[in-house]
């Protein structure tokens, strides 16, 4: 098994930092502009009422924290001009407002403009203030709940809510006031406007409930461009852009109707590009190749083409929560981040998963970008409040080349057939003709093979002589005592065998006779009634040491039972006494 | 410096050729730390990040140190591993106030630690615990317990704190190194 390093780095996890972050509410940002990206974000505290703060971090720490007005739904961050010290400002798009924040500071506020109320609904508004009976006021809501909810205006949508015996109040709260329509702004992003440098000047685009998006100006943030998104009720949650403002662009817009809506230059009215079958959780944009990933409820991941045409669908292993867009510029890589349930994050290239990541438990938003000084960094924020921040090692390689070939791609190329030589062609003629003959030859030659080793096997087998004998099962060791220069040799043959008795053992010694002397050369008779033999040999040494063969013989055989050699000990340590 | 010695350098007797690498992350102050032991007239007032790298040479004590000044930007890390091979001492700048990148510092340690040309070699290590005036620095100690520098047992090595700006802390760690250099260039030598 290949020995698995994690690719990242383990940097910081605070596990109660008791962050309530929604996808789409943290960016990183050089928002002061000193080389030093932040992050970001937006706190959402679902208690009583619901408060959310704009928070700063720098590194691990917390820098910076203000209360935001409303509940943000999304958070985008863009240069608006190219003014040294260049600082990006915050955009946070609060109901129906835009806030703008440059150097962690209120800077502009943007309001949607209205939309006119039908005209059912303004006749009801008009009378509204001048009825008191209930009765009226009943008739006065039957009628305003004729009118489709979604197209009321959000003062209506609230009294239509009310108990009936505080409605006067509630009428009351709006006296003076032209009702209008202000849909708030579900969604934001950034578009730039005519250069794709790192540090270029964007334009924030907005979409609102009722299906409109608008293009601000990025310098007096007035509307440049205004389109709705689609002929059909539409409320866009995720805006995706491409290409530049001056020269061509592309938004495409995620409704929560599960269409996917394009709007392109000029065009004041978008087109449905693709529908889903599913409920749209999250969706990624690659610019590369101008498609788009969406993560739909039922554990698919897909991805439709430019045109909207899908081009594949994965069923992931957990429910996916959201989604971000890794890129890896020096590589020019761009992989896909999927954080699901129970806290797995996978990154897909293409279709394939190339990394694994653990979250400490579900992730409910993910980014990856600079932060600090640190190139690739993924920020995860879990459902349970964590802050969990991974480096990705210099060093990691997502090993792409090889997902490619191990995916079920179908071979269209054909087989690297040989050409058919004339010789190719005869030796197929001679097989066809003969292929009883050529059959029979082959299994006679075979069978001829095995007994020649079965033979050199055979004969091979008696050369044997380790200092054990399997066939005859004799044991035979030597041990030499004595300081020297006279030793004595105790030889010791072991019958193993528990039925066969070893008679008529003899063993004869070879050495060196310029080296060693022994007291006899030749042991007639090893009698074997009793186990153990013990023979000793006197040696005499006088030069340097060297070995002694010991070579058991049986009476008639012709090939020694066993056979050992002795290493006699160093007796140098003589001479220079 | 008794006149003898000064002698024998101006003479060029016993006068040695060190290389040394300094590293560190992008940020840490490696070019500044340079820039410190220029001379006078070499020192430059701009600092910038680093591009591949820069040689320098200043002296110390008979010692003639060349500094491989190499950059600290991610994409330019590779380079590091080519100069390993004749470097004789490696001075490995780490920003204390940094405390996000620690284990990206100690990742890139253990790399280096790794790599062939370090592992089966005594080369003197010098970390400089650098900007150690910023408010939240961490300690010396602090950095060296989270890179784990207690493991590494067949190098010396040595951390002072720094303040590249000021100069503070940097000639009592290249004191330290020439001593070692010194050391290590004499036994090789015999």
């Amino acid at each position: 098994m290949e020995f698995h390093t994690s690719k990242w780095l383990e940097a910081h996890l605070e596990r109660n930092a008791g962050l309530k972050t929604l996808p789409r509410n943290l960016i990183l940002g050089d928002i002061f502009g000193d080389g030093d990206y932040r992050l970001i974000l937006v706190d959402v505290d679902f208690g009583q009422d619901l408060k959310a703060n704009l928070k700063v971090y720098r590194g691990t720490g917390l820098v910076a924290n203000q209360p935001l007005p409303v509940l943000p739904s999304s958070l985008i961050s863009f240069y608006n001009d190219l003014t040294e010290p260049y600082l990006p400002v915050v955009g946070v798009s609060c109901d129906t407002d835009f806030l703008i924040y440059k150097n962690n500071k209120p800077f502009y506020k943007f309001s949607v403009p209205s939309f006119p109320l039908t005209t059912t609904e303004s006749n009801v508004w008009q009378r509204l203030p001048h009825v008191t009976d209930e009765s009226d006021y009943k008739i006065l809501l039957e009628k305003l709940q004729s009118v489709s909810f979604s197209t009321l205006s959000s003062r209506s949508q609230k009294l239509l809510s009310v108990p009936l015996n505080n409605i006067k109040e509630e009428i009351d709260k709006y006296s003076g006031e032209e009702p209008s329509i202000h849909p708030s702004i579900t969604c934001s992003t950034t578009l730039r406007k005519n250069s794709e440098d790192d540090i270029a000047v964007s334009c924030a685009v907005i979409g609102t409930e009722n299906g409109y998006i608008f293009i601000l100006d990025p310098l007096t943030f007035t509307v440049l461009h205004k389109a709705v998104s689609a002929n059909i009720k539409s409320s866009p949650f995720i805006l995706q852009t491409s290409g530049l403002y001056d020269v061509e662009f592309r938004i495409l817009v995620i409704c929560r109707e599960n269409h996917v809506c394009v709007i392109r230059n000029g065009w004041t009215e978008g087109k449905i590009l693709f529908r889903t079958a599913n409920a749209i959780i999250d969706a990624v944009h690659l610019s590369v190749d101008k498609s788009l990933v969406v993560a739909t409820a039922g554990k698919n991941l897909s991805c439709y083409s430019k045109k909207g045409n899908k081009m594949w669908t994965v069923k992931t292993i957990h429910e996916i929560t959201c989604l971000c867009l890794l890129s890896l510029k020096s590589s020019n890589t761009y992989l896909v981040g999927v954080g699901m349930r129970n806290g797995a994050i996978h990154l897909f290239q293409g279709r394939h998963i190339v990394d694994c990541i653990s979250a400490p438990d579900t992730p409910s938003a993910l980014l990856f970008g600079q932060m600090g000084q640190e190139e690739h960094v993924l920020i995860i924020i879990t459902i349970a409040g964590a802050l969990n921040f991974k480096i990705l090692k210099r060093t990691a390689n997502f090993n792409l080349e090889s997902q490619e070939t191990s995916g079920p791609v179908v071979e269209n190329r054909p087989l690297p057939l040989p050409k058919r030589s004339k010789l190719f062609v005869e030796q197929v003629m001679r097989e066809k003709q003969n292929a009883c003959d050529i059959h029979q030859r082959f299994q006679q030659d075979l069978i001829k093979m095995r007994l020649t080793a079965a033979r050199a096997m055979v004969h091979l087998k008696p050369d044997e002589n380790a200092a054990g004998n399997e066939k005859e099962l004799v044991k035979l060791s030597a041990r030499v005592t004595g300081l020297g220069p006279t030793f004595t040799l105790i030889l010791n043959v072991e019958n193993m065998s528990n039925e066969k008795p070893l008679l008529g053992l003899s063993a004869i010694l070879h050495c060196k006779t310029s080296l060693y002397k022994l007291s006899s050369y030749v042991i007639k008779k090893m009698e074997t009634k009793v186990l153990e033999i013990n023979e000793p040999i006197k040696g005499d040494n006088s030069d340097k040491n060297n070995l002694i063969r010991v070579f058991v013989i049986k009476k008639d055989g012709n090939q020694p039972v066993i056979t050992a050699s002795i290493n006699m000990p160093d007796t140098d340590f003589l001479d220079i006494l | 410096m008794g006149i003898f010695q000064k002698l024998v350098s101006f003479l060029g007797i016993n006068k040695k050729e060190v290389n040394i690498l300094v590293v560190g992350l992008n940020n840490s102050g490696k070019s500044t730390i340079v820039n410190h032991f220029k001379d006078g007239e070499n020192k430059t007032h701009e600092i910038v990040p680093t591009v591949g790298f820069h040689i320098e040479k200043f002296e110390n004590k008979n010692l003639s140190f060349t500094a491989f000044d190499m950059s600290g930007h991610g994409r330019y890390r590779d380079l590091w591993e080519h100069y390993y091979e004749d470097c004789h001492g490696i001075i490995f700048v780490i920003d204390s106030t940094d405390t996000f990148r620690l284990i990206v510092v100690k990742d890139e340690l253990d790399t280096l630690l790794q790599h062939p040309h370090i592992r089966n070699k005594k080369i003197p290590l010098l970390f400089f615990a650098n900007k150690i005036d910023c408010p939240n620095a961490l300690s010396s100690v602090k950095i060296a317990a989270s890179l784990g520098l207690e493991r590494i047992m067949d190098k010396p090595w040595h951390i002072s704190c720094s303040n590249a700006i000021t100069g503070h802390g940097l000639h009592e760690g290249v004191e330290w190194l020439t001593q070692e250099v010194r050391q290590i260039v004499a036994t090789k030598k015999y």
